[in-house]
Formats: structure tokens, sequence, C-alpha cells
């Protein structure tokens, strides 16, 4: 990654950086989630856009560890899984209320992902990649084979969706409602992209970021590697396992094959087409990457291979991703339009 | 004693057949500091060209090795030409693996949509001949695959201790630049290195075709197993590749009879954990670190 300069890809430079216009760009996000349900009103659709807020933050998640820290995480699927085992059996085998299940499952898949990092210490790049490859392989099987507790491929069925959520002086909000449903987690999903935000615009992301670039020279400068990989995989582990618990709830079935090695590389598909190192890429990434398959369901089985050819070809040709393409194209319209001006 | 007898033959024959698709990757690994993803559907796509060899074309299932090794090595030479040589170079060593990744989705879901996920039934002529002696047995296919891959590794490994072109590839496996220097052209032994690699695990596949299933994912299983080969025998390391693929064939076949297939993958994966642990360099030790 030493190629993608971090200095181009700031978002400062993508025209989000001064504080009026991130609190603009906030205000635009709020809203567009607002409206979002009320432009689909179908089931259909209103599904879609609630895979898409799960993916935003599995998205966000993943970038944290590969963009930020520079580490090839294989194992989101798992996190994934972890977060939406936890919460559900703490929902149905011990009776939880769902908000405290949930925080266990953010605690137990954030905690997860720190035991990988302990790995992750000691390994850099294909090491990493094939270890928490493993990692995932390891919880699929676990997830498949402890069926007095999982119920293996059989699954858990049943799974009810949040409670319903009473404010003061409101109606209950009732989370049956698909449209509900999505102001929960797109606001989640939001409010991870705040969290992940924050973190790298702090002295946090500048470390990481060193970190990445070069190991050896931030060691030498007196950055604790070791302790900010772990960090970050455990930021990034728990964004995903809050994915994972909102799942369960959504969907409503449990079974293993949802939480399959094949899930990690989707996962990593968004983020690199997105754009690895930015925050909004991979969050378009994974939006296009959720409904770009849905509009393709013409051609069959082939919509599939849609992933396998946008990450080949975005690796291959813009390995920036849409960030980058979209950063490239404002640069060019400026520039043409104050030529434009001068004559 | 018979059950242990067993199933140490089995794990013999599993373990050659991981071992032909685990030392592609390390070869690769040794020239190129790169994993392969893809390889896994290398391995897939041979399995299937030696099906449609045998069923559409009527052919032999012998001759069908060979079409898959010629398959398999196209396929290499297609996949160095399309991906590892234009990234070259660009600095990044995650960008190839992640290139990869989108090689193999597209393969395997190119194969799903084309072939169906219903297992093939591939019958090899020799699956149905048994040998005898004491109270095992094994089929003339293992005894094949055994013979075959025991053939074609041995074959490798004279070729790079003592043929010129072996030793230049262990050159530019040692340090690129000062083979560069020497007169090797690096990138032509890289893509050498590639179609032998690709052309195993082409192999690879028609052998096992008619042991495991036969679907789409069929390169998938095997791949992740090669994946913790190359890594308990060490990245690029030649013998660590052969001694930890009988090994993972074994702890296969005795995890199978002792513990339940659903915890192969769980064994085997915790060893590689432990494994990078404890001596991430691998089985043999060697003095490639870089990554460690």
């Amino acid at each position: 990654m030493s190629d993608a300069e971090p200095a181009r890809l700031t978002p400062a430079r993508l025209g989000l950086g001064p504080i009026g216009s991130r609190r603009l760009a906030l205000l635009c996000a709020a809203l567009t989630i607002a409206v979002l349900p009320l432009v689909f009103t179908d089931t259909y659709w209103r599904t879609n856009l609630i895979v898409c807020a799960l993916n935003v933050m599995l998205a966000i998640g993943l970038d944290f560890v590969l963009g930020y820290a520079g580490q090839l995480n294989l194992g989101q699927s798992a996190f994934y899984g972890i977060g939406a085992y936890v919460s559900t059996l703490l929902i149905t085998r011990l009776g939880v209320p769902f908000w405290p299940a949930f925080a266990g499952a953010v605690a137990f898949s954030c905690l997860a992902g720190v035991v990988l990092s302990l790995f992750a210490m000691r390994l850099r790049g294909h090491y990493l990649a094939i270890a928490s490859l493993g990692f995932a392989v390891i919880t699929y099987q676990i997830l498949l084979n402890w069926i007095s507790l999982t119920q293996g491929p059989l699954g858990i069925y049943a799974i009810p969706p949040p409670p319903p959520l009473t404010l003061p002086g409101l109606p209950a909000i009732d989370f049956h409602d698909l449209a509900n449903l999505f102001y929960l987690v797109a606001g989640f999903a939001l409010l991870s992209y705040l969290l992940v935000d924050q973190l790298i615009r702090s002295p946090i992301g500048e470390t990481l970021t060193a970190i990445r670039e070069d190991e050896v020279s931030a060691a030498s400068l007196g950055m604790n590697c070791g302790a900010w990989k772990v960090f970050a995989f455990g930021v990034g582990a728990a964004v995903a396992g809050a994915a994972g618990g909102f799942y369960a709830g959504f969907v409503g079935t449990l079974v293993p094959d949802a939480f399959f090695i094949t899930e990690s590389f989707t996962i990593l598909a968004m983020v690199v087409v997105g754009g690895m190192g930015t925050l909004i890429g991979p969050v378009c990434g994974a939006i296009l990457l959720t409904l770009l398959p849905e509009l393709l369901r013409g051609i069959g089985d082939l919509r599939l291979v849609v992933y396998g050819v946008a990450v080949t070809l975005v690796v291959l040709f813009i390995p920036g991703g849409i960030a980058e393409a979209a950063r490239l194209a404002l640069g060019r319209l400026g520039r043409s339009s104050r030529r434009g001006g001068a004559r | 004693m018979t059950i242990i007898l067993q199933q140490g033959i089995n794990g013999v024959v599993l373990g050659s057949l991981y071992v032909l698709v685990a030392l592609g990757l390390t070869l690769i690994y040794g020239v190129l500091v790169q994993i392969n993803f893809a390889h896994a559907d290398i391995v897939t796509l041979g399995a299937f060209s030696a099906y449609f060899f045998m069923h559409g074309v009527g052919g032999g299932y012998l001759a069908s090795i060979g079409v898959s090794l010629i398959v398999g090595g196209a396929l290499g030479w297609l996949m160095n030409t399309a991906i590892f040589a234009p990234l070259q170079g660009k600095g990044s060593e995650l960008l190839p693996l992640i290139a990869t990744i989108g090689v193999s989705v597209t393969m395997e879901n190119a194969m799903l949509a084309w072939f169906g996920p219903i297992p093939y039934a591939f019958d090899s002529p020799y699956s149905n001949e048994v040998f005898r002696f004491g109270g095992t047995f094994i089929t003339a296919q293992n005894a094949l695959i055994v013979a075959v891959s025991a053939v074609t590794i041995g074959l490798l490994y004279a070729f790079m201790k003592f043929t010129f072109l072996g030793k230049a590839l262990r050159a530019v496996a040692q340090d690129r630049e000062t083979a560069g220097l020497m007169g090797i052209n690096p990138n032509q032994l890289v893509m050498l290195t590639f179609v032998i690699a690709s052309a195993l695990a082409g192999m690879a596949g028609a052998m096992l075709g008619p042991v495991l299933v036969l679907t789409p994912f069929a390169g998938t299983s095997v791949i992740v197993k090669a994946f913790a080969i190359v890594i308990i025998g060490g990245f690029g390391n030649f013998e660590g590749a052969i001694l930890a693929g009988l090994l993972v064939g074994l702890i296969e076949s005795f995890t199978t009879q002792y513990l339940g297939p659903g915890m192969i993958d769980i064994v085997v994966f915790a060893l590689l954990l432990m494994m990078l642990a404890i001596r991430p360099t691998g089985l043999i030790a060697e003095k490639r670190e870089e990554n460690v």
C-alpha cells in the first residue's frame, strides 16, 4: 500500500475537510437515511436497504483494520458470525433482553478480534492473511459442529427483531416494521462511521497510518505497533459484531453458511472497490456491491461474478477504488471549469 | 491395529494430493513472495476438464490427467500474464493477493453458473479395483494417486536440484536482483514457475475428482488446507511442504476416524495457529523471515 500516498486520499481533498462542510455532510447523510424508506416502500427494497446498512458497518470495520492499519484481515465473516450467534444465544438460551445481549455480542466479537490480533502482532502480510482465514474457517466449523449449542446446519429459527423502543412522549417504535428497523441499523452504521472517522482524525489515525506505511520506522519513533494493531483489530471486530447483533433479529433465522469465508471476501470486495484507506469509499463500495447484484438479477447466477470481476479490475486499474476515481474526476472537472472561467 | 494402518494409507493418499496442490503455492511464493488464491479454482477447473474429457469426448482416464495438466498450465500462464506481471513493481504486497481473491470469486461463481451446484459423478475406471493385503485395502485409483504424485514430486525435486533451469529458479527465489545480474531473466522464470505450479494443481484436480465430491467448490476445500500446509511447512520451502502435506493428510484421516469429520478443519487450523505462534518459520526452518 506504499503506492497509495495517504496525503492524496485525505477526506479534506474530497471536499469533506472543514468542520462546516462535515456538519453539512452529516446532515445530508441523516436526511438521506430518513428519506430512503419513504421512497422505497415495498418490502423487497426496504430489505435491501437494511442489508446495505449492515454491509456498510462491516466494510467500515474492515477498512479500519485494512485501509488504515494495513493489516489484511480475512476473518471479518467470523466476527460477524460471532456477533450474530452470541446475541441470539444470549436471548434465546439465557433470556437476556435484546440490548444487553447486543452489548454482549459486541464485547465478545471485540474480544475475539483482540485474540486474533495477538497472532497479528507477530505476523504481517501473507501470514496474517492466512492466519485470519484460518480463524474464519475454525469459527465456521465450530458454528457448524457444536450442534448442542448452535443447532449446526439446521439453524436457529424464529429469532424476534429488537423489542419496541418507547421514548417518553412518543408512540412505541416497533421494529417489525422494516422502515423502523432500517432507521435503527442505518443509525448505528452512521454512528460507527462517526466513531471511526473521529479515531482517524485523532492522532491515533496518524499512528495507524504510520504503522501501515513503515512498521520499522514507526517502531523506531517510539510507537507501540503491537498495541495499536490490537486496538485496530478490536475496533474492527466490534463494529462487525454489532452488525451481527442486528443481522439475527433482521433475518430471523441463523445458519452457519451465512458466515462462511466467502462472506469475508465479499466484505473485502466492498472495501477494495470503494477505496481502501478512505472512509467514504468503502461506504459507497458496500452500497454499490449490495445493490448491483440485485439490479442484475436478470443474468441469474452470473450476477455474483460481478463481485470478483469488480475487485480484479479495480486492483488492476484503479487501486484507489471509487474514492480515487471520484477524486480524479472532480479534479478534472475543477480544472476544466477554471480553464473555462479564464477564457 | 488394522484400523490405524488403514487410516494411515488413506492419510497418505490424501496427503499426496495436498502436497501436489501445496507445492504449487509454495513454488510461487518462493520466486514471487505472493499467494495465489485462484490456485483453488485451477484445481477445480482441472477436475472439470478431466471430467468433460472423459464423459464428453470419451477419452481415457490417464489421458484426462494429461489434459488437466495442460489446462492447468495454460491457466497459470494466463494468471501470471493478466494479474501478477502487471502488478509487479507496484510496490504493494497486498494488491496482487486481493486481485487473486477477485479472480477466485469470479471463477468459482462462473463455474457455479455453468456447471451447477449438484455434484458430478466422476467415475474413474480404477475406483472399483481393490488391492488387499492383511486386513487393509487400497483402491487402484488411490494407489495411482500415490504413485503419480510420488513420481511427479520426485521429478520436480530432481529438476530443481540438478538441472540448470532448476538452479536458476532457486537463484531467483533466493535473490531476484542478483540472479538478474547473473544473466538470468527473472520474468521468464516466474512464468515457468507459474506454469509448473498450475499444471500440478490441474493434475491434482483430475486425480481428486473421482475421490472427493466434484462441485465448483471442490478446489476451495482443498486449498484452505493447502494454505495451512504451506505455512506449517514454511513458506517457499519445498521439503517442508511435502512433510506438512503428508502430516495434514494423516491428521485428516485419523481425525475422521477418532473425532469425526467435522473436526478436521478445526484440528488442522488449530495446528496452523499454534505453529504461527510458536514456530512461524515452519517445520523446517529457513532463513526467510522478512514476513514474520
